[in-house]
């Protein structure tokens, strides 16, 4: 994998506060440039973590579990939250708050789901705080990733969705998993 | 299905087929080579070997498989003119041979690939041209008539079934059986709920009806998944010839229990320790012809191969009738490694030639042999969840005893909890389970000790091993597991024994990273997955402590 890893977390996607800054601040200048101008809507399923709304396409999707156990391994990298079984079969999990530099917390809460995922070819559980919904958001009301508010480590932003008021942070989940896949 | 899947099937079919055949050949020749040069006849082996090399040949045309096919054709010849001719059983003649049934199990094999050593090929062809060129013409026509009429074996009533489809079967039952043992929690959590009714004991009727069907189809799904250990014996015979020649000594292998029967998963890993140890036997174990014939042996040296089946798996042996172990030099090799060589008895110091960095060091290749990678050997025993010793006389000989297991899925494993965390070590590597009294654990170094069995048993705290939890546990936890693997010993401190459990292991996936503690996973009946400890890493020396070697 051509990313080293490092100890250190990497920092906060981005506060709510610049990225409303950055939405305004687009939203007065002329036209914001869209990413593809005639593409088709993007499907995504939506999830929470910390204060922040995040989508991955649904084509990623595989399904949404209900966290059950989770046995924590030995030695394992520190964004790995452990092992699950689903159905028979073993299910690592990511703790994707640790692998996008977000306090990490103790017992997942009531809302609290796995979403299982394919990436670099391999099944990973992603433990998320919470499953909004599916969304579609239109090609042209996705922004480029503001690269001003974002740290240098945060190239698995794909863009901002705007829908309403909402603001959808666009994971690659490719780039994102690179450190669990790498590990 | 597509026309390239066809293909690919059908290439398939041709390894699956020919591959066999090929290394029939390539023993079978040995056996004729080994007559030969003692003089006697081989010509009741030859209807069969011709046969054998025909079909491979009449394949690989089929296949489009022109390299393969010419090598076939050229061993043939060469093989009815040695056979014709026996002025011609020269021993470059025999090496051209044995060589070219090598070659052709190595283009079978790369079949599939595509990747074939066309210049190897070429100056083979040549070589045997050279070699038949050399006599009369007469008897380079005579083979192909005879040979057709003898085919290999006639077909048994067998089917030839991809590997793969017999791990996926297995892995299907495996999920079978944590399925079922979930049942039975579920039926045990309910009993104890609602206490019993008749729905119940219907309900434990069914369990156990399943439960049986669910072992048989176990077994016959292990069964199929057997394979005898000839296939891997049948090997050695041109290694020891080849190891023997090179180094210029009489060596004679004998195997025994080659119709012994593993898990396929297990004797394909065993191929390679067995390398190992046989080519060390031959360039370290055993004497030279002077050396042999002035200590009073036969000029020929013995190694010997064999394989038993016990109760709880197979033991193989690899022994030689050599100089044997230079205990000293071993001793005096750990001691410049820094270990603590605690005894002088021969049998103490023996064992120490499987800890790593003692045998891989170039200055100890002089070391009665024993040299390369003993290290390697005994992990690899370890991760199939088998164990490797080794007896020795000096100047009589030495013995490496492997112990594997018939089957690599169901392990036999001790479950424990440590700082409310389950875990799981194989039962091979427990040696017993000790209750811990206030005073039992003493300080020495600042290293926890228990007196056992009459020896200071060095301690660990089970919670520290795995990262789990404050260390100041340890002085609370109430049993000791007494954890042995290779030539070390620890117990490790846990705070409760749950039992013994036979389970299905399941391999680590990739993104769990090198987590070395942990061999595997597996699922519980109540759905929990455990995680398998390594026991060799559970008696590894802790970072800060001296490697001490208890033997």
């Amino acid at each position: 994998m051509p990313r080293k890893r490092t100890d250190q977390p990497s920092a906060p996607v981005a506060t709510r506060a610049s990225l409303l800054e950055f939405a305004d601040a687009v939203a007065v200048t002329d036209a914001p440039e869209p990413v593809t101008p005639s593409a088709p809507p993007l499907h995504l399923v939506t999830f929470v973590l910390d204060r922040e709304e995040f989508g991955i396409p649904i084509g990623r999707v595989r399904e949404v579990l209900r966290v059950g156990d989770i046995t924590r391994v030995p030695e394992a990298p520190p964004h790995i939250r452990g092992v699950t079984s689903v159905r028979g079969r073993i299910l690592p999990v990511v703790e994707l708050r640790t692998r996008l530099g977000l306090p990490v917390l103790g017992e997942p809460g009531m809302r609290a789901r796995i979403i299982v995922v394919e990436a670099h070819g391999r099944v990973l559980g992603l433990l998320v705080d919470a499953v909004n919904q599916v969304v579609n958001v239109p090609a042209d009301a996705v922004l480029a990733p503001p690269g001003e508010v974002l740290s240098a480590q945060t190239d698995y932003v794909t863009g901002i969705g705007r829908l309403d008021t909402r603001l959808i942070i666009l994971l690659d989940l490719d780039r994102a998993l690179l450190l669990a896949a790498a590990a | 299905m597509t026309g390239d899947n066809a293909f690919a099937e059908l290439m398939h079919e041709y390894v699956g087929e020919c591959l066999p055949l090929a290394e029939q050949a390539a023993d079978g020749f040995l056996e004729v080579e080994r007559r030969w040069n003692a003089g006697q006849q081989a010509d009741d082996l030859a209807p069969r070997l011709k046969g054998v090399v025909h079909t491979v040949k009449g394949n690989s045309a089929m296949m489009g498989l022109s390299a393969a096919a010419e090598v076939a054709h050229a061993t043939e010849d060469l093989f009815a003119a040695l056979l014709a001719d026996p002025s011609q059983r020269e021993p470059a003649a025999l090496d051209l041979l044995l060589d070219g049934a090598n070659l052709l199990i190595e283009l079978v094999r790369s079949a599939t690939s595509g990747k074939g050593d066309a210049a190897r090929v070429t100056a083979w062809v040549q070589g045997v041209r050279a070699q038949l060129a050399g006599q009369a013409p007469a008897a380079m026509t005579a083979p192909g008539a005879s040979s057709r009429s003898s085919g290999p074996e006639a077909a048994v009533d067998t089917v030839r079934v991809d590997f793969r489809r017999l791990d996926a079967l297995q892995e299907i039952v495996g999920e079978a059986i944590i399925a079922q043992s979930r049942l039975r929690d579920i039926q045990r959590r309910m009993v104890s709920h609602l206490g019993f009714t008749e729905e119940s004991a219907e309900l434990d009727a069914s369990i156990n009806a399943v439960e049986k069907t669910t072992q048989k189809l176990e077994d016959a799904v292990m069964a199929t998944r057997l394979v005898s250990l000839s296939g891997v014996f049948g090997r050695f015979a041109r290694l020891v010839r080849d190891a023997a020649q090179s180094s210029g000594k009489q060596v004679r292998l004998e195997t025994s229990g080659g119709d012994t029967r593993l898990d396929k998963a297990i004797v394909d890993r065993l191929g390679e320790p067995l390398v190992h140890l046989i080519t060390n036997a031959v360039v370290h174990g055993v004497e030279r012809e002077e050396v042999r014939l002035g200590r009073g042996k036969t000029a020929e040296a013995v190694i010997r191969l064999a394989a038993a089946p016990v109760s709880d798996g197979v033991i193989l042996t690899v022994s030689d009738d050599g100089g044997g172990l230079d205990a000293d030099r071993i001793a005096e090799r750990a001691r410049a490694l820094g270990l603590e060589v605690n005894s002088t008895a021969p049998d103490a110091i023996y064992p120490l030639i499987f800890v790593p960095g003692l045998s891989t060091v170039e200055a100890v290749s002089s070391l009665a042999g024993r040299g390369v990678g003993l290290d390697v050997v005994a992990s690899s025993l370890h991760a199939m969840g088998g164990s490797i010793t080794v007896e020795s006389a000096p100047g009589r000989g030495t013995r490496f005893i492997l112990r594997v297991p018939v089957t690599l899925a169901v392990v036999r494993t001790l479950l424990f909890e440590v700082s409310d965390e389950r875990y799981a070590i194989p039962l091979a590597h427990v040696v017993e389970t000790l209750r811990v009294e206030d005073g039992d654990i003493h300080e020495i170094n600042h290293r926890g000790v228990v007196l056992w069995r009459g020896e200071l048993l060095p301690v660990v705290d089970g919670a520290a091993l795995v990262g789990a939890g404050a260390i100041a546990g340890e002085a609370a936890r109430k049993y000791t597991v007494v954890v042995h693997a290779g030539t070390r010993r620890r117990g490790v401190l846990v705070d409760r024994l749950i039992g013994h459990r036979s389970v299905v292991a399941k391999g680590l996936d990739p993104a769990l990273g090198h987590t070395r503690l942990v061999s595997g996973t597996t699922i519980m009946g109540d759905g929990r997955v455990t995680c398998i400890l390594d026991a060799q890493r559970l008696v590894d020396p802790l970072p800060g402590h001296t490697a001490t070697v208890l033997t």
